[in-house]
Parts: C-alpha cells; sequence; structure tokens
C-alpha cells in the first residue's frame, strides 16, 4: 500500500499520465461513472468465455432478500496463461466487488476491483496465480 | 550423355550438400522445412512496452542505455498497473478491470529502441496528407456525435462488434499478442489469437485477387526473398469504423518481411504505403518472439454481452433525457 501510494505522489510530480487501458469495448458506454458501487456477494457461477469474462453472484440485501449481480471481468485467456483456470475460482466463494453500476439500470457491474473478505485480491489470491507458463 | 552427366553433377551436388549440412550447426539446420523453405513455424508474440512512435522525452535519441532501458520499462509498468485506480474518472471505468487481466508484457525491444518506427528516423509517424487529415477529422466529430450513447452496432467499431480485433497490421496490445505461423509447400498461414483469425497466406507466384473483392483482412501474397518471407497486403475494406489501419485507406498497401534471426525469434517488420493518407511511407520494426505456452481460442462472438449492453445503455440514456 505504502509501495503504491508512493508510486503514485512520484507520477504526479513526474506529471506523467497513466496510460489508459483499453479494453475490447469501450466500458463507460456499458458502466456510468457517476454511480459507483460496493458488493459483496456469493459466487454462484462464472461464465470463462471471451471477449469478457463474467461472475455471477448472490447479494444478500439488509432485508434478508437476495439478488443476484453479473460482474465483467476481461479475457479469461489471459487468467489461463498465468494459470488461473476455472478450478481456481468456484461457487461458493464469497468475493468483495468495487466498480461501477450498469448504464442500463440492470443489476450488473465491472469488476473494476475484485477482493476477497480478507483485502488480497481476487485472482492473484488464487493457486498458481503467479506462475505464468509460456512466458 | 548429356543426361548422364547431370545426374553426376547432381550426384556431387547432393554428396557436397550432405557435408554441407554435417557441418552446419544443429540450429541453422531446423530454420529450413523439409521442402526447403525458411521455418517459421511456432507460436510467437508480438508483445512490448515500446511505443510505436517515439516519445517527446527521447526526441533525438533514438537508443536508451541498458541503465535507462530498465527505469523506462519500471514506469511503463507502473503507469499500465491498472490496480492503480482513479475513483470516479472516466479513465477509471475503461481500464475496466484489476491488472491481472491485462497482459502488456514487462520490457521493451532488445535493442531498446525508443519507438518502434524505425523509418522516418525521428521515429514518427510522417505528417498527415490534407486529405487524410480531413478524413481523420471527419472519423473523430462522426465518433464524438454518438459518444457512448450509440444508434446501432454500426456505429461501434470492428472489435467492439467481434468482427476483426483491429487491421492490419497488428501492433502489441493489452493482451493477447500470440500469433501460429503453420506452413506448407506453397502457403503460409498465420492464427491470431485476437479474435481467431487465420490468415492464408500463398506463396507460390499467383496475382493479387481483382481490386472489386475487398476483405476485412485484405488480400496477402507472400514471396521469399533469401531467408525472408515478403507478405504484401492490398484490398482492405472501409465498410465499417476502425476497417482500416489508423486514418488510412482502404487503397492502402502493406508489406510485412518475416525473417528468422535465431531459434527464439522472427525479425518482423512492415511498411505502410498510402498517399492519399501520409505523406511518405513508413516502417515499423518489431520482434516476434518465441512463446512455449499455448494459444487459448478467442471466441469473441461467444460472450460479447457487452454490445447489447452498450445500446441497452443508450435506449435508457434517451428515455430518461425525455422523462427529465
Amino acid at each position: 500500500m505504502k509501495r503504491i501510494l508512493i508510486a503514485a505522489i512520484a507520477m504526479f510530480a513526474l506529471g506523467v499520465t497513466p496510460v489508459p487501458g483499453s479494453a475490447h469495448h469501450s466500458f463507460a458506454g456499458e458502466f456510468d461513472v457517476e454511480k459507483p458501487i460496493k458488493l459483496q456477494g456469493t459466487i454462484t457461477r462464472v461464465e470463462w468465455i471471451n471477449p469478457h469474462a463474467w461472475i455471477h453472484i448472490d447479494v444478500k440485501r439488509p432485508d434478508g432478500t437476495v439478488e443476484s449481480w453479473a460482474i465483467e471481468g476481461g479475457t479469461p485467456n489471459t487468467l489461463y496463461r498465468r494459470g488461473i483456470t476455472r478450478e481456481s475460482i468456484k461457487a461458493g466463494m464469497v468475493i468483495n466487488v468495487d466498480g461501477y453500476l450498469a448504464r442500463d439500470g440492470s443489476k450488473k457491474a465491472n469488476g473494476r476491483d475484485l477482493t476477497l473478505p480478507d483485502g488480497r485480491k481476487l485472482f492473484l489470491s488464487g493457486a498458481g496465480a503467479n506462475e505464468q507458463p509460456g512466458r | 550423355m548429356h543426361h548422364h552427366s547431370v545426374r553426376v553433377i547432381s550426384a556431387a551436388a547432393a554428396a557436397a550438400a550432405i557435408v554441407l549440412l554435417a557441418s552446419v550447426p544443429l540450429e541453422a539446420q531446423s530454420s529450413k522445412t523439409p521442402w526447403g523453405d525458411p521455418d517459421l513455424q511456432g507460436t510467437w508474440t508480438n508483445q512490448t512496452l515500446t511505443p510505436l512512435e517515439r516519445p517527446a522525452e527521447f526526441a533525438g535519441k533514438p537508443e536508451l542505455t541498458e541503465e535507462e532501458a530498465r527505469a523506462y520499462e519500471a514506469r511503463l509498468r507502473q503507469q499500465n498497473n491498472a490496480d492503480i485506480r482513479t475513483p470516479g474518472t472516466r479513465r477509471d471505468v475503461t481500464v475496466a478491470y484489476n491488472d491481472v487481466w491485462w497482459d502488456r508484457g514487462e520490457r521493451i525491444v532488445a535493442d531498446r529502441r525508443t519507438s518502434l518506427i524505425v523509418d522516418p528516423a525521428d521515429g514518427k509517424i510522417p505528417p498527415m496528407t490534407p486529405e487524410g487529415q480531413k478524413r481523420a477529422a471527419a472519423a473523430r466529430a462522426a465518433s464524438a456525435a454518438f459518444g457512448d450513447n450509440p444508434a446501432a452496432p454500426e456505429d461501434l467499431d470492428v472489435y467492439s462488434r467481434c468482427i476483426i480485433r483491429s487491421a492490419l497490421p497488428r501492433l502489441s496490445t493489452g493482451y493477447n499478442n500470440n500469433y501460429e505461423i503453420v506452413q506448407t509447400p506453397g502457403y503460409v498461414a498465420i492464427l491470431q489469437e485476437q479474435i481467431h483469425d487465420t490468415r492464408i497466406i500463398p506463396v507460390d507466384g499467383r496475382p493479387h485477387l481483382t481490386g472489386a473483392v475487398r476483405q476485412w483482412l485484405g488480400d496477402s501474397r507472400g514471396r521469399w526473398e533469401g531467408d525472408t518471407l515478403v507478405v504484401e497486403t492490398t484490398n482492405f475494406t472501409d465498410e465499417a469504423r476502425g476497417s482500416t489501419f489508423r486514418d488510412a485507406t482502404k487503397n492502402m498497401v502493406l508489406v510485412e518481411r518475416f525473417r528468422r534471426v535465431d531459434a527464439e525469434t522472427i525479425d518482423y517488420q512492415f511498411t505502410v504505403t498510402d498517399p492519399d493518407t501520409w505523406t511518405r511511407p513508413w516502417t515499423v520494426k518489431m520482434p516476434w518472439n518465441k512463446v512455449d505456452g499455448l494459444m487459448y481460442e478467442y471466441a469473441c462472438h461467444e460472450g460479447n454481452y457487452g454490445l447489447a449492453n452498450t445500446l441497452r445503455s443508450a435506449r435508457a440514456a434517451e428515455k430518461a433525457a425525455q422523462q427529465k
């Protein structure tokens, strides 16, 4: 955390503008920058599909009802190349989602930052996640 | 008698070839296919952190020292780190997801150049012609007009629509920068991981298709110049947004050169020529490095929910605006 903070300060000091990523399509057309959203839910299934994987979660509301949400990720090819497979992320796991709400008002969000309840990054915490076969 | 002497000569040539083969190192021997073409086969990546154009900070400095290169790489990795957030900004939304999904690479090119462009010598795309500038401005205006609210799929580019990942030639992008080359006598096939397109390139001397036939990846014809595969591609199309390379016309001519320099590396160069767009041709040089791992299918249409979601979002925005 401290390392990231120092790096961020250094970037501002150098006047360096971070290079934005370019996903397969513009997420700004799909998700609302004015509507950040935080969710905690239990994974029900993961669609390991291209161009973007989708993680489906059940979120328990304060009134006890359960809502199903769909969270958009990136290309699963990159995860496979890093040794992260469908065995790494399974139904029943609880995850935190910090992202932006879909502009069409449906129960979808982008998984801008996916973490486990203890704060570790979701995929980086999986078995073999830091191995990069073939790179 | 005549025939006989030819046989004697061929036998001598064959014997000489065997002697020659025996003295050539194993690596060089394997760089030919069984039918004698240079062997480019394998799985390769063009992934690199080196920018296409030379950044202003390196003006007049085509190459970095080893120390400068490592410092520059560290800075680029930091800039590309998608886990560093800028909450509440458009950029934060467009970066889209955690760093684990991105794979931009860790290194610049091995010869430490500051741009992939080697010609012109300043490492910059040459100036556009007035006509090219006009076309580029019109394309930007059209894109700005719908912004995040496309009226129909056709407003989105070929990439978002899963038609082609991008026009040829392909540069290094955010992920899946992998290519598999397979050869047969008379053909070279290049499978691109994005978006599992395969270019099947005849190398048998046949002419290009008629100019009336236009294709998303153009029409490629190859030939061998010594150890170099030279591929000329024409017949591009401008039927959809993003279907030409940068702001080029469909008449752009692309010439790519592939030369295997060692077991691990193909020297890949391309030159684009389009007098209706740029004031002169320009050339890029970038390595394709051997990859030991597998290519994975990138079935783009399989789950392109983003396209429908974006159109639904645009309709929802229109409805909300009407109700105001």
